[in-house]
């Protein structure tokens, strides 16, 4: 989406960051399954509100991404 | 997404403005579309309709896609949105229901696309629909008339036949494309209930891949010449190495791949496209081949041109665009060696340098995923294309092949006849006067209807040769006009041409014979001709005097008393 790292925090949404639309958000997801080799489900895409949410997501497939 | 982003230093040599309608959401179709033009050079410009409203912005006549003006629009409408209530179960309604509903389906379609062209001058491609592969009936929908499969198979059908005959629309084979990478990854449900995405991101690519034939069509930079290198291409195997025996080209698994890529290139050169061979190696070993091998499918007669040699593979291409009088950018090259490849697309960028897979399995796979020969229609001209080039080259090997001029005409068995100008033959007479510089010993030109009025004088004489040869004919090659004084003493040769197609036959000798002789048969003692210089005519400036006219002032005069002698190994056929 073309935002620089530094900008993100886990508070980060498509309020605050321009291009996330839910377009966008499909294709983030999109990304996460291939370099993560999981798949989320539906309820997943939909209940994601801000990067935080994403964080959880990931977790619940065993993934943990730490703050760098 | 990030390449669309990032489009802004390339110099484009073409532009396209292309409109997308869609019934459902197709996001990133635009941007994969604007990257694969940008890797063409082509500068794309485009236009999304809003959600689901293709039906208004057609029928408004002010809608922002008529004020965008494409240049191409794509209309893809999902099978979901047609069948609307019924996809879930069309067996809600009876058999006769169900026809009625398609038909008016096809009848509302028909409209739209036709309430489109009639505002636009858009060319306009419609995607066809996919049939469902599910059922509420399972294995007995195909026992039932007109199930779910048909109804959609009915409905394709009959929207190609009604729009067969528009020539400014055509139909994309979206069931095609779904039955081609699988309906279980076109159509990802949680993308269809997240957002309405009916043909998944991951394959939204695939799918301006597709478009992207259309968009070829319509810039007119379609490939017209497939070259091929032999070894290891056409064949398995070296020839000079492994033998005529010890290719592998035969219906085993080690030769089915070549035979199968052969047979899907020889259907493109039956279709149109020239085939050409750019190959390392001693000529009479690779032709032994291509001649006498019992599996070869492509045979001598294919090729319009053929490089066999120990010369480098880039000038030997170079010389196969000149021989074909076409340009590199209409060129396709074959491979297998990874180097050569390398080489050939460093040199010469114009020309697509195919990445041929490593497994010849996957020839064929790869050679028909390009879609650089589209072109928006295929004509019989387009068919015989292939006969032509062969029966120039034919010609030209013989050329090569004799010692001398005089054997080479006598083997070709050249037949001129001569036409006086008339309806038939008139727009292809004064396209000649119009365009010929080389052989022309006036330049004169004339409009068709400047030819029209002389051939109805009774003071002239308008006529052409029509040639011919053992290879095959030529068609009109030659015109000449003629002047009769009113006290019939003499004839004065207006225009005297030959198409720089069949130059160096001495046809012109022939037709000079026949005007002589004419002349001879009607009494008039003198022919009087002229060669005005110019600086495209040299190659005629010797024709006169060398049939025997001679020089008086600025004219050139022939006595028909004289008796002329015609070129040996010309067939004189007169009307």
């Amino acid at each position: 989406m073309s935002v620089p790292v530094s900008r993100i925090n886990d508070e980060s949404s498509p309020e605050t960051i321009e291009n996330w639309d839910s377009f966008h958000g499909l294709i983030l997801a999109d990304e996460l399954e291939t370099r993560f080799s999981v798949k989320f489900v539906l309820e997943d895409l939909t209940s994601v509100k801000k990067v935080g949410d994403i964080k959880k997501s990931l977790g619940k497939y065993g993934i943990l991404i730490n703050d760098e | 997404m990030s390449k669309a982003n990032s489009i802004k230093d390339i110099t484009f040599s073409r532009k396209i403005r292309v409109a997308i309608l869609s019934s459902f959401t197709i996001n990133g179709l635009e941007e994969s579309l604007t990257v694969k033009c940008a890797e063409r050079n082509i500068e794309c410009e485009t236009y999304n309709s809003p959600y689901n409203q293709y039906n208004q912005d057609i029928l408004s006549s002010t809608s922002s896609l008529y004020e965008f003006s494409p240049n191409l629009t794509f209309l893809i409408i999902d099978t979901r949105t047609i069948l609307s209530s019924l996809f879930y179960n069309p067996y809600s309604v009876s058999t006769s229901e169900r026809r009625e509903y398609i038909d008016n389906r096809v009848n509302e379609l028909v409209s739209l696309v036709e309430r489109f062209i009639s505002v636009s001058d858009s060319k306009l491609v419609v995607a066809n629909f996919h049939a469902p592969v599910y059922s509420p009936y399972g294995i007995c929908e195909t026992k039932t008339e007109y199930g779910l499969r048909d109804m959609i198979l009915d409905l394709n059908a009959k929207l190609a036949d009604s729009l067969r005959n528009e020539s400014s629309i055509f139909i994309f084979n979206f069931d095609a494309f779904v039955a081609k990478y699988g309906d279980v990854n076109v159509f990802d449900y949680r993308q269809f209930l997240f957002g309405d995405i009916k043909v998944s991101l991951n394959y939204i690519p695939y799918l301006a891949e597709e478009l992207m034939g259309y968009i070829k069509a319509h810039l007119g930079i379609n490939r017209k010449c497939i070259v091929l290198d032999l070894d290891n291409t056409l064949w398995g195997g070296i020839v000079g190495e492994d033998g005529f025996e010890g290719i592998k080209l035969s219906p085993q698994p080690s030769g089915m791949p070549f035979l199968e890529f052969q047979r899907v290139i020889l259907a493109l050169n039956e279709r149109g496209i020239i085939l050409a061979i750019n190959s390392r190696n001693n000529e009479d070993e690779a032709l032994r081949v291509i001649r006498e091998h019992p599996h070869m499918v492509l045979r001598e007669e294919n090729f319009a041109s053929i490089k066999i040699n120990w010369n480098d593979k880039i000038s030997n291409i170079k010389s196969i665009a000149e021989q074909l009088n076409i340009g590199l950018d209409s060129l396709v090259y074959f491979d297998d060696d990874p180097i050569n490849r390398e080489v050939m697309s460093k040199a010469l960028p114009e020309v697509i340098t195919v990445d041929l897979p490593e497994d010849p399995a996957l020839y064929t796979q790869k050679l028909m995923s390009l879609n650089d020969f589209n072109t928006f229609s295929i004509t019989e001209e387009d068919k015989k294309r292939g006969r032509m080039y062969v029966e120039e080259r034919k010609r030209s090997q013989l050329e090569n092949s004799v010692s001398n001029l005089d054997d080479f005409l006598s083997q070709l068995g050249i037949k001129i006849k001569i036409i006086k100008a008339d309806k038939f033959t008139i727009p292809r007479i004064s396209q000649l006067v119009l365009k010929t510089n080389q052989f022309n010993l006036t330049t004169k030109r004339f409009q068709e209807e400047d030819i029209l009025k002389f051939s109805q004088d009774k003071n002239m004489l308008v006529g052409c040769a029509q040639t011919a040869d053992k290879f095959g004919n030529n068609g009109v090659t030659g015109v000449f006009i003629l002047q009769k004084s009113p006290d019939y003493s003499e004839w004065s040769m207006e225009t005297f041409l030959l198409s720089c197609r069949v130059m160096g036959r001495r046809i012109e000798y022939g037709i000079m014979s026949y005007i002589l002789s004419e002349a001879r048969k009607e009494g008039i003692k003198k022919v009087r001709g002229r060669y005005i210089p110019t600086k495209k005519n040299k190659p005629c400036e010797s024709f006169l005097p060398n049939s025997g006219f001679k020089k008086e002032g600025e004219d050139w005069v022939y006595y028909t008393d004289v008796p002329f002698e015609m070129a040996k190994n010309l067939e004189l056929i007169a009307e």
